[in-house]
């Protein structure tokens, strides 16, 4: 699996909020082409994590290196631009953008080198995959909450360089159809492109169909690594899960 | 890494769009003042003026979302600038008038990077201070201004005969809608709209927000600077009141009104509202009231403004010559 250099490497990462450690000496590698699980309960530092891996947020201490360049504390337009993308828990689309221009834009902001004409071709192939053509020149505010993820997803594929995609809890709250879209999408563009996927996800099946690994965070730390199954045979991964559903 | 915020300028215009509505909407304004009286021809010439000031603040609140109210110091920039300069220097126009719309592009930048994390209500607040400092300034150093007494300019053409003037704020204004027009259809413009709906979005989807904040800031002012520096050179005694709050409020009301967001909108709104303002100014201050609660019910109840009524009229006569299709062509 670990065959050849990293693609994603974070090393002891480290955010305070006030007294709160959100995030403690947190690690992780991702292999080229891999998708991975990042599984914990609520509060456990999966989006403060991801918020400090794109450049959101500023480590206390640690770095981030993506094909093994580091890109620590660069501004999150450059982080995207160099092909670490990431969805938002809350999906966020431009409102009051045409669904074809939410596309649009993260394609024309990363500097493709084919311009626009290659960005309306992979716009329309996005538009296909996602189901969403009908609603091509519609406002994305009228959009459901379902539809909105699938759009948030399909805006970071436009982005060329894109090597490795976070998703911070795709599937929370939509539809079983969106769902199966949604995760033919990823295959997708991990199997045709060789894309690495860091999925945040509470939707234990899908993860288990989807990640050969997971990586589990408690209290802001890593607490296991390994298959779903290995990791959920771990005390501390039941204490925490079964803590938090007895609080 | 990152493009040029002028890649791929233009790419998504309708240039024969553009020269069937240019060839369609542009002779009657060209005929328009030989047929009124020089009144009604001045009156269309600050019209055009107050297009340039609408349509750039427009750019800048309405697709941007940086909701600034300094625009009218803009314009005071430009006016004083260009102005100031012939005053101590006896520059010529044809130079003091760039030079003054440089300081305002340069004014731009500089309030542009000071309310750069600035979220909406901050942001406005701190663009007012600064035009309201400038205002202050020019009615304070008066050695150097001539504060409330007024600094004389010479005019632009020798005279002051307004249809000259009127050619003059139409071409600028034009040329100006047309620039905005090509921003807006071109990538910059998707990361305008990108930035006002959500500017954390638009960064984590490679979009520089910084820059397009400030390249909106820059733009918009230098424009504001250009139409101030003329309307320095046409009614040719300034005073700091060029820079009261009025001003601005004056210039939202047109933008409210015609359509925040919408290109077309304040462009008929602007001259018609200035119009009326000039009317109604027997009531003096009271018809900016009357305005004011205009833009308060029309923000409440129709966010569209005139645009959103234009869109629905359009839409509901689409929808009645329909069916009808073949048969009639009224
Ligand atoms: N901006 C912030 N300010 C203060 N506390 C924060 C902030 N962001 C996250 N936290 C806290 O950090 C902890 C981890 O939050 P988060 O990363 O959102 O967890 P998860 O995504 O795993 O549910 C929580 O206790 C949360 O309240
Ligand atoms: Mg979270």
């Amino acid at each position: 699996m670990m065959a050849g250099a990293p693609i994603l490497e974070a090393q002891g990462l480290t955010k305070r909020y006030g007294g709160l450690i959100a995030n403690n000496d947190v690690r992780m590698t991702l292999a080229p082409g891999e998708i991975r699980g990042l599984i914990g309960p609520n509060g456990a530092g999966k989006t403060t994590f991801v918020n400090l891996l794109t450049g959101l947020e500023t480590p206390d201490a640690g770095s981030v290196r993506l094909d093994g360049t580091d890109i620590t504390g660069l501004l999150p337009h450059r982080i995207a631009a160099q092909g670490l993308v990431r969805t938002f828990q809350v999906s966020r689309v431009f409102a009051n953008l045409t669904v074809r221009e939410n596309l649009l834009v993260p394609f024309l902001a990363a500097g493709s080198p084919g311009g626009v004409r290659e960005g309306q071709d992979r716009a329309a192939e996005l538009l296909d995959l996602s189901t969403l053509t009908p609603l091509a020149d519609e406002l994305a505010g009228v959009l459901s909450g379902g539809q909105r993820m699938l759009l948030q997803a399909c805006a970071g594929f436009m982005i060329p360089a894109v090597r490795v995609y976070v998703l911070d809890e795709p599937f929370a709250g939509i539809n079983p159809v969106v769902k199966d879209t949604l995760i033919a999408l990823i295959q997708g563009e991990n199997v045709g492109k060789g894309r690495a996927f860091l999925i945040v996800s509470h939707e234990m099946e899908i993860v288990r169909r989807l990640c050969p690994l997971v990586t589990v965070m408690i209290q802001g730390r890593v607490a296991a690594e390994g298959t779903l199954d290995e990791v959920a045979r771990r005390p501390e991964v039941i204490a925490a899960y079964l803590g938090r559903a007895a609080a | 890494m990152s493009p040029r915020l002028t890649t791929g300028l233009g790419a998504f215009v309708d240039w024969r769009r553009v020269a069937v509505i240019a060839a369609v909407a542009l002779p009657p304004f060209l005929v328009l003042p030989l047929l009124v009286g020089e009144f009604f021809v001045h009156i269309l010439a600050i019209g055009a003026y107050y297009i340039v000031l609408a349509a750039s603040w427009n750019m800048l609140a309405g697709f941007t979302g940086q909701f600034s109210l300094a625009q009218h110091g803009f314009a005071a920039v430009g006016a004083y600038g260009s102005g100031l300069l012939v005053y101590h220097l006896h520059t010529p126009l044809w130079v003091s008038i760039p030079a003054a719309v440089a300081m305002a592009a340069a004014g731009g930048l500089l309030l542009g990077l000071l309310v750069l994390r600035m979220r909406a209500i901050y942001l406005s607040i701190a663009t007012w201070a600064f035009a309201e400092t400038l205002r202050i300034f020019l009615g304070a150093a008066y050695d150097f201004t001539r504060g409330d007494l007024g600094l004389s300019v010479p005019s632009l053409y020798g005279h002051v005969r307004p249809i000259a003037y009127y050619y003059t704020f139409l071409g600028v204004a034009v040329l100006s809608l047309l620039l905005i027009h090509i921003l807006l259809k071109s990538p910059v413009g998707y990361f305008m709209r990108a930035v006002r709906d959500d500017p954390m979005r638009a960064q984590s989807l490679a979009v520089d927000t910084t820059r397009v904040k400030l390249f909106a800031f820059v733009v918009s002012s230098a424009m504001a600077g250009l139409a101030g520096a003329l309307y320095a050179h046409y009614v040719l005694t300034l005073t700091p009141s060029i820079v009261d709050f009025s001003e601005m409020a004056r210039i939202i009301v047109m933008v409210v009104i015609g359509g925040m967001g919408s290109f077309v909108g304040p462009i008929i709104a602007a001259p018609a509202i200035y119009a009326l303002n000039t009317w109604l100014a027997a009531w003096g201050e009271w018809s900016m009231v009357v305005f004011a609660a205009i833009v308060i019910i029309v923000m409440r109840a129709y966010p569209a403004g005139l645009s959103g009524l234009l869109a629905a009229a359009a839409r509901l006569w689409r929808r009645r010559s329909k069916p009808s299709g073949t048969t009639a062509a009224v």
